[in-house]
């Protein structure tokens, strides 16, 4: 896996997102201000946090389809611990954090220690989590919070939205750690060939449960942003999230199969996804129209990066 | 095996507990309800001030043309089919107006929420929309007033200050007096019913089966609420979960509740599959292309609805009237083309009618 | 499966059991929830409420037949719910244009055969991951269905047409079909050359290969036949009720696959059988049943739905430990 291998895809990517970009701003003045860039800066926040995680999942091998309903479960936990139990905001939010992430780790925990795959795992907790939200709200929704906690959501600072600065610091700690640090190396090393990296005297089960629960905790920031910026609670939020995250890491050049991938790659997915969901809109392409293009799109992509990459075997 | 058997009979027995706390009906929300009286005594109109929200620094709209888009809570079923077509009726009336429908393909607010924040930054003139959370929605219509944007809800409403109007196709109390006076007439006052829904989170849907057991509790006490079953908007899931309802409580179940117009006909259809027509009545909304085969064979007496056409073709009159400065807070009421006169209630609400019945005489006469 | 002609001195019986382990418990878990539902709601056992699960959700577990051939090879398919729904519709236009009913029935069969050819063309020569592709197939149908029919719903379909509403001989078509097709199936993956291909392609492509087996070949076919389930279980799909909704049935791939994982076939691919699946799905259509007999709070079903997946999980987790 040289440095040139690495960044065959992500340079295919780089400017195929370019294109995009060019293409869209053309077709529509309205895309390429600072103002509607910076607005989607904000809505991709959610997608984003989550995307990183699931790139070190991915990279590992595995997969997380849950990451959906976690973020469902603690927004309605949050709404519960605020209205409910009557706890004072901020220690709401630290308590709902605490319990997605835990739902991640339960995630892991399956994982590694019953050894059941990923994908099978995150299958059954996806129902279940989002069970336990429909059941624990009883569908009701939790709204009336406090204005200082829309400043999540819906804030700036510097002219720039709160979330972005959050997912500009998030990106950079999850590029740091998978590219320079010896976890990363082994989150790699385990995509790569799983027993080796555990005869290697890699800590497999410890990295996995590791990277599984950082995925809860994604989900979980990611959710209270969401309801900071909608100002309400519903237990039915995150639903189809999985697949727009899986998608741009995916577009990313991150392999299903683990081992290869990088955040930059996936940052790209998905500026390039939002992009193409944006700026088809703004040119007047129906909601149907930019879901046909976006899965073209994600076949096209991959497909370039295998034609270029012809001694990668699957 | 053991474990399995163990963990399902331990979590049955949890989920079955919870389940005989409940009082009212499953599915409703828990706002205040206002029931009607039992007779044909309309709601006393209280006048409320404007409570709508304003638009910043609108630009000067009047006769000039304008785009509009509408934003339903979702694409691909017939009621919004429906409105679209009013709203593109009301457009090519105009001829000063040009008029699209997009939205997402769930009904997902999520989702919804894009499609709008994506319409505002193309510069439209007006929004109509039919919110599928009427909180999670205002944030977004508050930016798109901001933007002097007019913004007209219909179907399903947003938080009034979100909003300059909302087109109310009939109040909450009144859509749930028909169904239950319409269902109580067919069972003949007492027996068991049953009601399929979309989702419990879907706001209209909770709201009408509160002021259902409301108003039935209230005028209909022998009416007898056996369950309430999700179905999403999936006319299969529908079909199925009809289905399983009659199995269950065979003859105890004298009625079904159709809460959208993808579960009425999927009731209607459960019940004649079943051999059922004349014992399990079938009451609901639902457009009347959907009900016809089950009308004209006399397995469903009536469908409540107004007109889903009607309702769109107002709301497009109505943001018209306000891009063009016409329609201003405090009026009482609105001239909405062909429909003539439409009474402002509530404030900011501009109420469509009565509830329309399709039965058997009449439904031949529309086409959607 | 390999593994258990390998190890002598166990009697027959006992070869069975290990083999069909799961599916053995699966049908065992439906017999269970018969007798316990039965007990508690006598109406769990009539004949109509029996007949509504199976020909209900016969489609379900038709699918579930194909995709589980797919996760033997290694492979999955995320966007066959999408995809039903597009046979559905293609079928319903069909038979209201007024084209012959066994159009309206074949056509969109060899549609569907067609375009999973190509994704495992696609997924065969240029090894890209099958969830890639599917995930990307997934959008475009989806978004290809919206923009063709606007999402209109068809009616007024030809009673001839509603093959799914007919009942010879008083069992519903469906059923017909999920039996055969089931059994069909069963003995297909297991005595025939390609059946036993399939296996061996997911259990390690390469050595395949080396068997001689043309693994492209194998892939390409597997998606086409699951192609054919799916076109199928699309035609009963369509014929269920007078009205086709021209949209994408919500979750139905989710509900496919785990019907198929559930069933005994692993996602690692090379074991498993299509008898599994098949089973695994009437016990979730059972169960989906039971929970609204049992009173579960209908604000709890999905999560107690969740919770049984999750356990069965698990418990297929130990009895393969302790297996080996």
């Amino acid at each position: 896996m040289t440095a040139s291998k690495l960044l065959r895809h992500e340079t295919i990517l780089a400017v195929l997102t370019v294109i995009a970009l060019a293409v869209l701003a053309s077709l529509s003045d309205k895309f390429f201000t600072p103002e509607n860039l910076l607005n989607q800066g904000r809505l991709m926040a959610e997608v984003g946090l989550v995307a990183l995680a699931m790139t070190f999942v991915i990279v590992t091998g595995g997969i997380d389809l849950s990451v959906g309903s976690i973020l469902g479960l603690t927004a309605i936990l949050l709404g519960v611990f605020w209205k409910n139990l009557g706890l004072p905001l901020p220690a709401a939010i630290v308590l709902a954090l605490a319990c997605g992430t835990f739902a991640g780790w339960i995630n892991g925990f399956i994982i590694t220690r019953f050894g059941v795959p990923p994908l099978i795992a995150t299958l059954a907790t996806l129902a279940l989590y989002r069970g336990l939200a429909e059941g624990i709200s009883e569908a009701r929704s939790v709204r009336g919070y406090p204005e200082w906690f829309f400043f999540f959501g819906q804030g700036e600072v510097l002219g720039v939205p709160f979330q972005l600065w959050l997912l500009g610091l998030a990106t950079v700690i999850a590029a740091v750690i998978l590219g320079l640090t010896p976890f990363g190396r082994a989150t790699y090393a385990i995509g790569a060939n799983e027993t080796a990296a555990r005869f290697s005297g890699i800590r497999v089960d410890a990295t996995k449960l590791w990277i599984y629960t950082a995925a809860g905790f994604c989900s979980a920031l990611a959710a209270v942003i969401f309801v900071s910026r909608v100002t309400t609670t519903r237990s039915d939020m995150g639903t189809g999230l999985e697949l727009d995250v899986i998608t741009g890491v995916v577009l990313g050049g991150t392999s299903i199969f683990g081992g290869r991938g990088t955040i930059i790659g996936t940052v790209l997915g998905l500026i390039l996804i939002q992009a193409l969901k944006n700026g088809l809109a703004l040119s007047g392409v129906k909601g149907d129209g930019t879901i046909v293009v976006i899965g073209l799109v994600l076949i096209g992509a991959i497909l370039a990066g295998a034609l270029f990459d012809k001694n990668r075997g699957g | 095996m053991k474990k399995l058997t163990l963990a399902a009979l331990v979590g049955l027995g949890l989920m079955s507990g919870s389940a005989l706390a409940a009082s009212a009906w499953t599915g409703g929300d828990d706002q205040p309800t206002n029931p009607l009286s039992c007779d044909a005594t309309p709601a006393a109109a209280t006048a409320k001030p404007y409570d709508g929200g304003v638009p910043t620094n609108p630009p000067d709209r009047k006769g000039k043309e304008i785009t509009v888009v509408d934003v339903p809570k979702l694409i691909g079923i017939g009621y919004f089919n429906a409105t679209s077509k009013g709203i593109a009726d009301a457009a090519a009336e105009l001829g000063n107006v040009k008029a699209k429908t997009d939205g997402p393909t769930k009904a997902n607010i999520d989702e919804q929420i894009t499609f709008i924040d994506n319409y505002i930054t193309s510069g439209v003139d007006g929004i109509l929309f039919a919110a599928n959370d009427p909180v999670a929605i205002a944030p977004v219509l508050k930016k798109a007033l901001e933007k002097g944007i007019n913004v007209v809800g219909y179907d399903a409403n947003s938080t009034p200050d979100a909003r300059q109007w909302f087109v109310n196709q009939a109040e909450f109390n009144g859509i749930a007096k028909a169904l239950v006076d319409s269902m109580a007439a067919e069972v003949g006052g007492e027996g068991g019913v049953a009601i399929v829904t979309s989702t419990f989170t879907t706001p209209n849907q909770a709201r009408w089966i509160a002021e259902m057991a409301a108003y039935a509790e209230k005028c209909h006490p022998k009416l007898k609420w056996l369950e309430t079953v999700e179905a999403q908007e999936d006319n299969n899931l529908s079909f199925n979960q009809a289905t399983t309802l009659i199995n269950k409580h065979g003859d105890e179940l004298k009625g079904i509740f159709g809460m959208t117009s993808v579960a009425t006909p999927a009731s209607a259809e459960a019940v004649t599959q079943a051999n059922k027509c004349g014992s399990v009545a079938v009451v609901g909304l639902a457009t009347p292309n959907a009900m016809k085969p089950y009308v004209e064979k006399g397995c469903v007496k009536s469908v409540v609805l107004w007109n889903p056409v009607d309702l769109g073709y107002a709301a497009m009159q109505v943001l018209r009237a306000v891009a063009d400065g016409s329609l201003q807070p405090g009026a009482t009421s609105v001239k909405a083309g062909k429909l003539g006169d439409l009474q402002v209630i509530n404030g900011s609400e501009i109420l469509l009618g009565a509830p329309y019945v399709f039965n058997k005489d009449n439904i031949g006469q529309f086409d959607f | 499966m390999t593994a258990i002609a390998a190890s002598p001195g166990r009697s027959n019986l006992q070869r069975f059991l290990s083999g069909y382990g799961q599916e053995i418990v699966v049908f065992l878990s439906i017999i269970a929830l018969f007798v316990v539902v039965g007990a508690i709601n006598p109406r769990f056992l009539s004949d109509t409420n029996i007949n509504s699960i199976f020909a209900g959700n016969a489609y379900i577990a038709i699918a579930a037949i194909g995709m589980s051939m797919i996760i033997i090879a290694g492979h999955i398919d995320v966007s066959v719910g999408a995809l039903i729904g597009v046979i559905a519709t293609i079928a319903g236009t069909l038979a209201v244009s007024g084209y012959p009913i066994w159009v309206a029935w074949l056509v969109p069969i060899l549609f569907s055969i067609a375009v999973n050819a190509g994704v495992g063309a696609l997924v065969a020569y240029t090894r890209i991951p099958s969830i890639v592709v599917t995930l990307g197939m997934l959008s475009i149908l989806k978004g290809g269905l919206i923009s063709l029919t606007a999402g209109e719903w068809i009616t007024d379909m030809p009673p001839e047409f509603m093959i799914a509403q007919m009942r010879p001989f008083g069992i519903p078509a469906a059923v017909y079909f999920m039996v055969a097709l089931t059994i069909l199936a069963a003995l297909f993956m297991r005595y025939t050359d390609f059946g036993r291909s399939i296996y061996a392609v997911g259990g390690n492509m390469e050595a395949a290969r080396a068997a001689g087996i043309n693994p492209e070949r194998t892939v390409v076919g597997v998606f086409a036949l699951h192609g054919l389930f799916a076109g199928v279980a699309g035609i009963l799909f369509a014929t269920q009720l007078q009205v086709i909704q021209s949209t994408v049935p919500p979750n139905l791939e989710l509900t496919v696959i785990t019907a198929s994982v559930i069933g005994g076939v692993s996602i690692l691919g090379g074991t498993g059988t299509v008898i599994g699946s098949t089973l695994a799905a009437i016990l979730f259509a059972c169960i989906g049943s039971a929970l609204i007999f049992l009173n579960v709070s209908a604000y709890w079903l999905r999560a107690v739905l969740g919770l049984m997946i999750l356990a069965t999980v698990l418990a297929d987790m130990a009895r393969r430990r302790r297996a080996k």
